[in-house]
């Protein structure tokens, strides 16, 4: 266990930039999550930290001590791949094995770490197989196996569910969690998948152009995201317009909220609304009109339109949706639980689009 | 799609309930020219050899071959002869020797470069991938002059011993070599797992021996098997540098016994073609393809 610090990393690859000014604090025992479109620097990131590449500037920390100029096999990192990077001539077992073997651990040492390692992946019944008698799971569970057996301070994960399908991807990356959660270790996991920063994360990071734009705890990150790219990037929102009210108060559809920035008071600028946060209320001479509807188990999403207007992405629980089909009039509010919202631009709408 | 239209798209007849208009379907312009084009490439490789075989076993002049007479007169007694003439056996005894000297020499030197390159610096990969082209683009005879004219002023001795083949035969069979070893190192991913070892702790000999090395047998048995094949029947560097190989002993041969010579090569041909088969049998029941082995 060991608290990981990057402060002021940057980093370019001949003209393009990789990370610029990236500082991270992680903390003992947390699992953070980078999250970020492809190129945004996420990976690099994590190369960094494991020493596979060398940043142009800022440093490396863990437990408070320098090893920005230590190469990755002083680190004493542990490291799973996208791509599993198994030794193909070895089994499971001896994957598992290697870096103990490199460590000069002891035979019996070793059998006995090794045995622990594939008890708590369940590899039991492919323990001597070869990597490619296994299923990409199974392998991406040895590689987790293998990459734990060392006690590594820090877990470092480079998309490790990326190229499974769905299904496993989601056992996988719970089984992931539990692991980490067992063992304790501190754990840095990239991936451009927002479910599953979302669902293991401690602390998510969304990255974009080679910095961090908000490091926070998921909920928080979904419900206040710090800007209009995180609150874009994170879920699903409608751009609404809004009015600026003294302070930092917003006039959003029927309420008054707090937006996370001031605008001047009676101008108009947009605002973040989830679709989830707006409610529809039956009204035959609404504004409104039911678009279309797309029935998605629990929660059915409807697309609601009006002249002029830029169409509303409003998702209701399925039972409370069956009041509103394709054709039928509505008026739209913002639901009473809403407190704070996002504010995308101090400008109007319509002076974006002509602009 | 109906099964009907895979079939027709593999250009395969249904053998059961195939209807009129798959089979139709099934013979394709393009399938015939094709079948056209790989029996013409057939004969031109398989008419010379047949000639070659009749005239290396069959002792009747083709001026009296009569159609009575195809089955008349086959024999091995040519080949006997040859293979147990002194200088005949005693020339393979060097080719043997200088294959296995070369194949040596050849992965000393490019195994650890093709290696290192792959996993430091891979930018460097088309540069030595030119410059292992470079054997080919030199003719053999201004090679050997040049080398010659060096080493003679320099170190005589060298020259005068039949190994001094070795080094110009290991330069020959680099294109082959690198190439193969390239194949295998990308087939393997040799990147990644040199950095996941890396993150282990591993040294970078470790990770050469334990870890690279026993994944790339395949590339490294196709690049001693294609040098092999290629000291085998070089002939310019060991005749410029007046050395007694099998290929250049099999032309002396042939002067006294143009069958026993003929079948020697023949003979020659078929093993070296059956140890590259082999090799490429081995490499499939280890799960791997020819194309991952470079060759």
């Amino acid at each position: 266990m060991a608290t990981v610090e990057m402060v002021g990393i940057s980093k370019s690859f001949g003209s393009s930039v990789a990370l610029e000014d990236f500082t991270v604090r992680i903390r003992s025992g947390e699992l953070v999550c980078l999250l970020g479109p492809s190129g945004c620097g996420k990976t690099t990131a994590l190369r960094i930290l494991a020493g596979l590449e060398k940043a142009d500037g800022g440093r490396v920390a863990v437990e408070g001590l320098d090893i920005s100029g230590d190469p990755p096999e002083r680190r004493r990192f542990g490291m799973v791949f996208q791509d599993y990077s198994l030794f193909p001539n070895m089994t499971a077992r001896q994957n598992i094995e290697f870096g103990l073997k490199v460590q000069k651990k002891d035979a019996a040492v070793r059998r006995s770490i090794v045995d622990r390692m594939i008890d708590i992946t369940r590899l039991q019944a492919h323990a001597d197989k070869y990597p490619h008698q296994m299923s990409g799971g199974q392998r991406q569970r040895v590689a987790l196996a293998r990459a734990i057996a060392t006690a590594p301070r820090v877990l470092l994960l480079d998309e490790p569910l990326s190229a499974l399908d769905a299904q496993v991807r989601e056992t996988l990356r719970d089984e992931i969690r539990r692991l980490q959660l067992e063992i304790g270790v501190t754990t840095v996991f990239v991936t451009h998948d927002q479910h599953e920063a979302l669902a293991i994360a401690d602390r998510v990071g969304v990255m974009s152009n080679g910095r961090l734009e908000q490091l926070a705890a998921p909920r928080e990150l979904y419900e206040r995201p710090a800007n209009s790219f995180v609150a874009s990037f994170i879920g699903t929102v409608n751009q609404l317009p809004a009015r600026a009210l003294q302070s930092d108060r917003w006039q959003v559809l029927n309420r008054t909220v707090v937006g996370n920035e001031a605008g001047t008071a009676g101008v108009e600028g947009v605002v973040a609304v989830r679709p989830e946060h707006i409610a529809l209320d039956r009204s035959d001479t609404g504004p409104w009109t039911i678009e279309s509807t797309s029935f998605l188990g629990p929660m059915t999403r409807l697309v609601v339109t009006q002249p002029g207007h830029q169409p509303l992405l409003v998702d209701l629980a399925s039972v409370e949706a069956a009041a509103f089909p394709v054709g039928r009039r509505a008026q739209v509010r913002l639901r009473d639980d809403v407190g704070q919202v996002t504010v995308i631009t101090l400008a109007p709408l319509a002076s974006r689009k002509s602009s | 799609m109906t099964i009907e239209d895979v079939a027709a798209r593999r250009g395969v007849a249904l053998s059961t309930g195939g209807t009129r208009h798959a089979r139709w379907r099934s013979v394709r312009p393009a399938s015939v020219v094709k079948s056209a084009f790989i029996g013409m490439v057939a004969l031109y490789f398989i008419v010379p050899m047949l000639a070659m075989a009749r005239f290396a076993f069959q002792n009747v002049p083709m001026a009296l071959l009569t159609p009575e007479k195809l089955f008349d007169g086959w024999s091995f007694s040519g080949l006997w002869t040859a293979l147990s003439d002194p200088g005949i056996i005693s020339a393979t005894k060097t080719s043997v020797l200088l294959v296995a000297f070369a194949i040596a020499l050849n992965l000393a030197l490019l195994l650890p470069l093709a290696i290192i390159t792959e996993v430091h610096n891979p930018r460097l990969r088309p540069v030595l991938s030119a410059v292992t082209l470079l054997p080919w683009v030199i003719p053999p005879i201004a090679l050997v002059v040049g080398v010659a004219a060096t080493f003679r002023a320099a170190v005589p001795w060298f020259l005068a011993s039949d190994f001094s083949l070795v080094p110009f035969y290991a330069l020959w069979a680099m294109p082959f070599t690198y190439r193969a070893l390239d194949a295998g190192l990308q087939a393997i991913n040799a990147r990644t797992l040199y950095e996941a070892a890396r993150t282990m702790g591993a040294s970078l000999t470790t990770i050469i021996v334990r870890v690279i090395i026993p994944n790339i047998g395949a590339a490294i048995a196709a690049a001693s098997a294609l040098t092999a094949a290629m000291v085998l029947g070089e002939f310019a560097f060991a005749s410029l540098l007046l050395k007694t190989t099998l290929p250049t002993e099999m032309v002396n041969y042939q002067r006294g016994d143009p069958r026993g010579g003929l079948a020697l090569a023949l003979i020659v041909m078929i093993l070296t073609a059956l140890a590259l088969g082999l090799v490429v049998r081995s490499l499939r029941r280890r799960g791997l393809t020819v194309q991952t082995a470079g060759i």
